[in-house]
């Protein structure tokens, strides 16, 4: 049924999606960025794509971090586009995916406020898609409660703040676990949302957060091993949706070291290899002089780069931007790293991407 | 003669003499002292700079290791560059200067004395956190390079400013202190010297007057004899008793 | 002669870019003293070279500070200053910034090192 209608709401913004997707740099592009020798040579073999010449009027040397400025402004740009040409739901989606750059911003604002820093120079470093406007207005808040009657409960975020009103004082700690609850709440509202928007939307987003929720469940039980983070603490920090969850949650939330981790995962068949050192996920270079750790985030981002591949074998949903987001974010990632080993002459580490297509 | 190059303002006697020359004994045995250390000093000098030039070699691959961490970082966590900053609070990573005493100098030798802190523990918690304790771990190797690099340094540095020190020590003495005693000894000799020639100049003058008046003096008393016709007997021996005695009176009274 | 300045003399202090003062103080150097005084400072395309200069003069000058690092090509922008710091305490080390590898002969102590290899 949905099918039926959903060309006349979406039908355009999807066929810009899939344009701008064949935009995605692919394996022979890549292949032609490993080989420069320079920087210059890199923005060169960048013009003849989709990015044209977006670093032409840069003043040399061009840094890494210009380069992922300036990749960035390119899909702040495309999105924006689509999100003023979106109509209910899919602006409502699209404003979702903007909320978890909101959190990280936030965040910012919050620590630069705890030490007094100067408002713009921290506006300027907030991700340009998270920007909201009373994002300013946050820099006066001294503690949360202050923060979230002044500031927050008039954003979108406010839902997901409330559940951490308890921890009074802003430190530094608490910053961090304030930002993984509501990271965390926003996880599961918009898999709510996603429920809400029916098949195959839903079908499509859940399987892509349950994997995101499941990523941050490992990765916080990896993480907080030997520190101060204490065990139900850390629990509460689980995202309530996901394939672990609930069962591989409460034995995550207990784990004490690596291995208990992998014997968890052992329970879902795809989470298997990522713990098994021979494993066919990722590339080959990525194995070698890299603890399991570090692998693990490879086999996470590789993971998450299929299925979100896997989001636009199926149409008529909107699974597709958030898709093309992820993606896209992972690109830049990979420019950025190349052009990081190129800069810094690490010619052995430069195949260490996660290649799209 | 005894105006050539610099000498010290003593009167030229024996006393001063032999204070000189034990002066310059001292001189001796404090130049070849000093110079045996700057020998040392110099043999460790050279050894820590060539460690330096191996360490601050070694610090580049170091360092660029870790900037390279530093961009894993990036790729799997996002910016943190801000977090980190504004997380800073007390050092856990700090050094400890001890001594070594090489010649003498005392050169300070830096430790590292890492204190387990909580810091960023929790950065990258969500995403990244692997990521993050690999850098940590990577940057505290490189800076434990740095804090290596720095004694050198620093080791360097003081040792190059000893050197120098007693260099110019070592150069005072040879070329000022001791040609000034030597030139002072040989003043002083050639004054002792002078003084012994006049000296014996004037005993040979002396020497020279008296043979002369004794000569003029026999000379008279023969004129004196001769001319006067013999007298009587009395008078005669009376008389030259008179003048015999005289003479030999004032000789007496002369020397 | 040194030995008593340098006993309080633990903590390292860095003036560089944001890459590597964030890598350095993750691994723990940072430092905020009672007087919310930091012991780095970060500079970018935007800072003053009398910011650095002044900084510079601050780290050299405070006394709980060993070693000071600054990043090459910022030493560079003060060159001046540099190359007059003859001090041991605290020792002056220039490191090497991820866009701007090491250049030995650009370094004020490496080049006495070869001026005295050479004679």
């Amino acid at each position: 049924m949905e099918a039926l209608f959903f060309n006349t709401d979406t039908g355009y913004l999807e066929a810009i999606v899939r344009g701008y997707k064949a935009g995605i740099l692919a394996q022979n592009q890549y292949a032609n960025l490993t080989q420069c020798e320079t920087l210059e040579d890199f923005r060169t073999q960048l013009s003849a794509t989709d990015y044209s010449n977006f670093l032409a009027n840069e003043p040399l040397p061009i840094s890494t971090s210009t380069i992922a400025d300036k990749a960035t402004q390119i899909l702040v740009d495309q999105f924006n586009y689509l999100r003023t040409n979106a109509v209910e739901p899919l602006s409502k989606f699209l404003d979702y995916i903007t909320y978890a750059y909101m959190i990280d911003n936030v965040v910012l604002l919050i620590t630069g406020t705890l030490h007094e820093r100067d408002t713009h120079e921290l506006l300027e470093r907030c991700h340009p898609l998270g920007v909201f406007d009373t994002m300013p207005a946050l820099c006066v808040a001294t503690n949360v409660e202050e923060l979230f009657q002044s500031v927050l409960v008039e954003t979108p975020l406010a839902p997901y703040f409330r559940d951490c009103l308890s921890a009074s004082d802003l430190d530094d700690l608490n910053i961090e676990i304030i930002r993984n609850t509501v990271y965390k709440a926003y996880l599961e509202d918009f898999y709510e949302f996603c429920t809400s928007l029916g098949s195959p939307t839903s079908d499509v987003m859940h399987r892509i957060l349950s994997f995101e929720a499941d990523r941050r469940t490992i990765n916080i039980t990896i993480n907080s091993f030997n520190t101060e983070l204490g065990k139900e603490q850390r629990a509460k920090l689980f995202p309530a949706i996901g394939r672990l969850f609930p069962e591989g949650n409460n034995q995550l939330a207990k784990a004490d070291e690596l291995d208990q981790v992998r014997q968890i995962c052992e329970n879902i068949s795809e989470y298997r290899a990522f713990f098994s050192d021979t494993s066919s996920h990722g590339n080959g270079a990525a194995a070698d002089g890299l603890g399991a750790p570090s692998q693990l985030e490879d086999h996470f981002f590789s993971t998450e780069v299929h299925l979100n591949k896997l989001a636009f074998l199926q149409q008529f949903q909107y699974g597709v931007f958030y898709s093309y987001m992820k993606l896209k974010e992972q690109e830049i990632r990979n420019l950025t790293w190349i052009a990081e080993c190129i800069a810094q002459d690490a010619k052995d580490r430069i195949q260490d991407f996660i290649p799209i297509f | 003669m005894s105006g050539v190059g610099a000498r010290e303002n003593v009167f030229a006697t024996r006393m001063a003499l032999t204070n000189t020359k034990l002066r310059l004994k001292g001189a001796q045995t404090g130049h070849s002292l000093l110079a045996k250390k700057r020998d040392a000093l110099t043999t460790r000098f050279r050894t820590i700079l060539r460690k330096v030039d191996e360490a601050k070699r070694k610090m580049g691959r170091v360092m660029q290791l870790a900037s390279f961490s530093m961009a894993e970082v990036t790729y799997a966590t996002g910016d943190i560059a801000y977090l980190v900053q504004e997380q800073a609070k007390q050092a856990t990573f700090r050094v400890r200067a001890k001594q070594e005493n090489v010649s003498g100098v005392v050169l300070p030798a830096f430790e590292v004395d890492r204190v387990a802190g909580s810091d960023f523990n929790l950065t990258g918690l969500g995403r990244g956190g692997q990521q993050v304790t690999r850098a940590k771990e990577v940057y505290a190797k490189a800076i434990e390079t740095l804090v290596e690099l720095a004694s050198l340094q620093t080791a360097f540095t003081i040792l190059d400013e000893v050197i120098r020190a007693t260099n110019r020590r070592v150069n005072a003495i040879e070329h000022i202190v001791i040609p000034r005693l030597e030139n002072t000894i040989k003043y002083i000799m050639s004054e002792l010297d002078e003084m012994d020639r006049e000296e014996f100049f004037r005993l040979k003058k002396v020497q020279g007057k008296k043979k002369r008046d004794t000569a003029a003096r026999d000379a008279a008393q023969a004129a004196k004899s001769a001319a006067a016709p013999p007298p009587t007997a009395d008078e005669d021996r009376e008389a030259e008793l008179a003048t015999n005695l005289l003479s030999s009176k004032d000789a007496d009274v002369i020397f | 002669m040194a030995s008593t300045s340098f006993k309080d003399r633990n903590l390292i202090a860095v003036i560089g870019d944001e890459d590597s003062i964030t890598g350095l103080l993750l691994a723990g150097i940072g430092h905020i003293n009672e007087q919310q005084k930091k012991n780095f400072l970060v500079v970018d395309a935007k800072t003053q070279v009398s910011t650095i200069e002044s900084a510079f003069q601050e780290f050299t000058e405070r006394k709980d500070i060993a070693i000071l690092l600054i990043n090459q090509h910022i030493a560079e922008k003060i060159r001046p200053t540099v190359d007059l710091y003859q001090q041991a305490f605290p020792a002056l080390l220039e490191i090497p910034s991820k866009d701007h590898p090491y250049d030995p002969s650009k370094d004020s102590v490496l080049k006495r090192v070869q001026k005295l290899f050479g004679d």
